[in-house]
């Protein structure tokens, strides 16, 4: 019973999560360019009004996909972060579910990426291409370090990962040089994912406005933004637990209960503001040909780096 | 997608598509843009096959408003062109009269028309480096650029009691002076802001701005020369000239000394930006030297605006000042009734805006907006209007009269 409780309770959670970080990571951006920014509950009233607005189908969209694709990406990326929320808080987990999570969080961006294409406006074509040159690269460098950690483990399941670090008392990304390699790999493809600036190539605004984006609006778009939103969570939660998993450190563990979620929540935080807000704050768009040399000369080695290091059982 | 049409012996119409070349429409309405101008762009993939450049979308019939007025109305009429250079604008205007009515303003007037001129460019080119940054995704840059251009926008207000058209030239003078006090607060916000720009001179070698900037958008020199295109972008692309040298007006000929033409032979986006940014220091220079060599005397002439008008003879010049942009030129003609014949506006957006075509060329998609903003246009000072029938393929340019008749029916 209590189970069921707290699975249903994870989705209105990562809701509120999601959004609440945004609002943090907007208000922090705002003060780093000396504004004032935002309220942080910003995102909360932007989606409230987008969802009170018209919803527009343009005649050029095939319709049925065009409004299916808002729908299957928010529900396909809140569930993504409600598993390992819900994981955490039970302390158990399923064979296999970090797998799955990772494919939930691909199927978000997929969906957006053919939303924009069905929508037959011309950047939604470009957006559409550039998106899926992006997915190529920074989503093999992510499964792989992603894997070269379960082969670490032994384990599909997400909770072993993080019961590991709590039986051995020290964070999986200092355990073995493998490890340490898999972590960078992985925190250098979350601004891909998160589409931040510099990475920001396929919804880039002055380009080819918002790119897949460009034909939504109202419910859609606040479903779509909301997906976004919680993706983002879901990456910076996995990197904070996979690797970084700190009430592990601490001696009396059973005794912190909701605590070491509250606390792993809380080095979410700080992974999201490092790898999304500080990045979109103190760089410029890069060009798509760029990017995909940077990812395919940095973390693409690196993550095979961690792969063969883990093989040998380093 | 192009769609290719082709009559068959029988009469049907058979389509063909190419489905590697898209068209984007960019433009007249698009984020990168903050005036209306319409590209159409031929791509593959993101490589920019084709370029067709269309003005029109913000004509207000100017000129032909100017022509139903008297010259001191025009003087304000004409500094509506533009809201970036209102003082370039009214300058050229006033100098246009002052020749016909051999009316000679006082040393003292002539430097701080200078003065105003210098801390208009500095706030033109502040806010074009701004736009830079935000076009390659840099909002950071661009926040700060702005928070810097504040200042000068702060500077105006104080001397002029105006932030954007501040008004400040009159026939044979300007209308407010520099006070002691003034003079101490603008040398000390050159200061400041002296230290601002060597920061974003910085920030603009940064590794990610540099990647966007660096190669994009070559026009080269010999291209240069035979579009005309004038100001930073020429000098961007090695070309040597600046009216502010080559022919001196209000207080340029003797402060010659004072400053010198930057000019950059990499022809790309950044070498656009780098001259703007070294004119800044430039800029700064010259007001520095105004403050220190201010000379004493009356700001305006004794008679009143309106006597002076009525003074003002049948006869017609030409005018040419150096807008931030480049190079401005006004033909005025007056017909001693207190009013104009005819006034024609050159602005340099309009040689400027034909150079995007070999800029653009082979650029990349994600090219496009730092090149359109790398030329610093100015689409409302640059557009006329071109009535277009697309199914006979004639163009004819309309007066403004005709246009109010079509308005009334409709």
């Amino acid at each position: 019973m209590n189970t069921i409780v707290i699975l249903l309770l994870a989705f209105p959670v990562v809701f509120f999560l999601s959004l609440l970080f945004e609002g943090i990571d907007r208000k922090v951006h705002a003060r780093m360019q000396k504004r004032i920014g935002p309220p942080i509950i910003q995102p909360f009233y932007d989606f409230i009004k987008l969802f009170n607005k018209e919803r527009i189908v343009p005649v050029t969209a095939s319709s049925g996909i065009f409004t299916a694709v808002p729908i299957i990406a928010a529900t396909a990326s809140i569930l993504g972060a409600a598993i390992p929320l819900a994981s955490l808080i039970l302390e158990t987990g399923v064979g296999g579910d970090l797998i799955l999570v990772l494919y939930l969080l691909v199927m978000s961006s997929v969906m957006v990426m053919v939303g924009g294409s069905s929508s037959g406006n011309p950047y939604g074509a470009i957006g559409f291409s550039r998106k899926m040159t992006m997915l190529i690269a920074y989503e093999v460098p992510m499964l792989i370090s992603i894997v070269s950690v379960s082969l670490n483990c032994n384990s599909l399941a997400y909770y072993n990962v993080v019961s590991a670090q709590i039986m051995a008392k020290l964070l999986l990304a200092f355990t073995r040089p493998s490890m340490a390699v898999a972590a960078v790999t992985f925190l250098l493809c979350i601004p891909a994912a998160a589409d931040a600036v510099p990475f920001d190539i396929s919804e880039a605004k002055t380009e080819i406005i918002h790119g897949s984006l460009v034909e939504y609006g109202g419910p859609y778009l606040a479903l779509i933004k909301l997906a976004k939103a919680a993706s983002n969570f879901a990456l910076t939660l996995l990197a904070a637990t996979l690797f970084f998993y700190l009430p592990a450190l601490f001696d009396g563990y059973v005794s912190l209960g909701l605590g070491a979620v509250f606390s792993s929540l809380v080095i979410a935080l700080i992974f999201w503001l490092l790898t999304i807000t500080v990045p979109r704050t103190i760089f410029a768009r890069l060009k798509i040909g760029q990017a995909f040399k940077f990812y395919w000369l940095i973390p693409l080695p690196l993550s095979i780096l961690s792969m063969a290091l883990s093989t040998l059982g380093l | 997608m192009k769609m290719l049409m082709t009559d068959k012996s029988d009469g049907t119409k058979e389509i063909q598509m190419d489905y590697t070349r898209l068209r984007v429409p960019f433009g007249p309405v698009h984020p990168a843009l903050k005036e209306p101008i319409s590209l159409r762009i031929t791509a593959r993939k993101e490589e920019i096959l084709d370029v067709d450049i269309m003005l029109g979308h913000v004509h207000r019939g100017i000129e032909a408003l100017a022509e139903n007025r008297n010259l001191v109305q025009a003087l304000y009429l004409v500094e509506r062109i533009c809201g970036i250079c209102s003082h370039s604008h009214t300058t050229c205007f006033i100098q246009a009269l002052e020749e016909i009515g051999e009316i000679k303003p006082s040393e003292r007037a002539l430097y701080l028309r200078t003065l105003i001129f210098e801390l208009e460019r500095m706030h033109s080119h502040l806010f074009l480096l701004g736009i830079m940054a935000y076009e390659v995704g840099f909002d950071t840059l661009f926040m700060f650029t702005w928070h810097v251009r504040e200042n000068v926008l702060d500077l105006f207000e104080e001397i002029t009691g105006n932030r954007v058209h501040h008004s400040m030239n009159t026939t044979g003078g300007v209308r407010w002076d520099l006070p002691p006090h003034i003079v101490g607060k603008v040398s000390a916000s050159m200061t400041s802001i002296e230290k601002s720009v060597k920061y974003i001179y910085d920030v603009f070698q940064d590794k990610t701005v540099e990647k966007r900037l660096y190669g994009v958008g070559e026009l080269n020199y010999s291209e240069a020369r035979e579009l005309c295109v004038v100001g930073p972008t020429a000098r961007g692309s090695g070309v040597n000239m600046d009216v502010r040298r080559d022919y001196p007006y209000a207080a340029y000929g003797e402060l010659k000394k004072g400053f010198s033409v930057v000019v950059r032979e990499s022809a790309d986006a950044y070498a656009r930006t780098e001259v703007r940014i070294l004119e800044l220091f430039e800029s700064i220079n010259i007001i520095r030297t105004i403050l220190d060599e201010l000379p004493n005397g009356p700001i305006s002439t004794e008679e009143s605006v309106l006597k002076l008008m009525r003074i003002i003879p049948e006869g017609e010049t030409v005018s040419m000042v150096e807008a931030p942009r480049g190079e401005l030129l006004y033909f005025v003609k007056t017909n001693g009734k207190e009013g104009l014949w005819r006034l024609k506006v050159r602005t340099p957006t309009i040689p400027n805006v034909l150079g995007l075509k070999p800029m653009l060329i082979g650029c990349e998609i994600a090219d496009i907006p730092v090149t359109v903003a790398s030329i610093d246009p100015c689409m409302a000072c640059a557009n006329r209007i071109t009535l277009v029938d697309p199914d006979k393929g004639e163009a004819k340019v309309t007066d403004v009269s005709t246009l109010r008749r079509r308005g009334r029916k409709q």
